[in-house]
């Protein structure tokens, strides 16, 4: 019997399965951080607000290119449905630190895509995801910087927009 | 024409000349290639049967468009675990042959 499924598909199923799911993750992020940038926006926190945009459409590009490389491969890739997202914070500082969980949850979520890889011997996929295993290591380390910044300025006051402005350079820098 | 599965009610088949599926509902047969087969994979499995028991679908009736809306069933809650069933099997048979394959 031919083997079809490999014909058209060069991804293992499961893994298109699981794959397809972090396009909801993705794009759950992608809308949750966009709810941050319009909290920060009220709050005059405008860099904060720029963040959370640039935020935003980073995670819509990772869905992109999940979705694209399903595609791509043979598969099928489902345009997410998103809902429950938080639009009530107390503070920034509430702000970065679900921020910084969303990234851990994304980190595992990836990893166990990752480990699923090795189980089923899809390579193909294993290598795609080391993309975003880097980049997730990054996204926590800005997430965690931001943190840190709390501890030294504080989370009102003056402190805060302090704060506020130097989180444009905190992204990518020292 | 290869059998793949065949549950209570329907049957799978692979055919390796045209590189199609064929789906045996008992009264009608329905050709898919890989992809369709896919879709209706994952209209299956967004089946919530859940709601078929909590009295949010009393009826537990499911209606499912194949083949990008060129087949339209009605299926009831018996037939849906049983498509579950016979989808999850098939996909089974074409991982075990992957598997021979290389
Ligand atoms: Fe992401
Ligand atoms: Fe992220």
């Amino acid at each position: 019997m031919k083997d079809l499924v490999r014909q058209n598909l060069s991804i293992h199923v499961e893994i298109m399965d699981l794959l397809n799911k972090q396009i909801e993750k993705e794009a759950h992020s992608s809308s949750a951080y966009l709810a941050m940038a319009s909290w920060c926006d009220h709050n005059a926190l405008d860099n904060s607000a720029k963040f959370f945009y640039d935020q935003s459409l980073e995670e819509r590009e990772h869905m992109i290119k999940i979705f694209r490389f399903i595609n791509d491969n043979g598969g099928t890739a489902y345009s997410p449905e998103v809902s429950k997202i938080a639009h009530d914070f107390n503070s920034l500082e509430e702000i970065f630190e679900t921020a910084l969980e969303q990234e851990i949850a994304i980190t595992k979520s990836i990893h166990n895509i990752v480990y699923k890889c090795r189980k089923v011997q899809d390579l193909a996929s294993e290598h795609f995801l080391q993309w975003f295993v880097n980049e997730q290591m990054e996204e926590e380390q800005t997430m965690r910087r931001i943190l840190e910044l709390f501890d030294l300025m504080g989370t009102e006051g003056l402190g805060l927009k302090l704060l506020d402005e130097r989180i444009p350079g905190i992204k990518g820098g020292a | 024409m290869r059998i793949l599965d065949q549950s209570r009610f329907f049957s799978s088949y692979q055919c390796d000349g045209s590189r199609c599926f064929y789906i045996d509902f008992n009264h009608k047969t329905v050709k898919m290639s890989f992809c369709q087969l896919l879709s209706f994979r994952q209209k299956l499995l967004n089946i919530d049967l859940d709601s078929h028991f909590n009295g949010e679908n009393s009826q537990g009736i499911e209606i499912l468009m194949l083949c990008n809306k060129e087949h339209l069933f009605i299926f009831n809650t018996l037939e849906i675990l049983d498509l579950k069933k016979l989808l999850n099997n098939t996909f089974t048979a074409l991982e075990i042959n992957s598997m021979i394959a290389c």
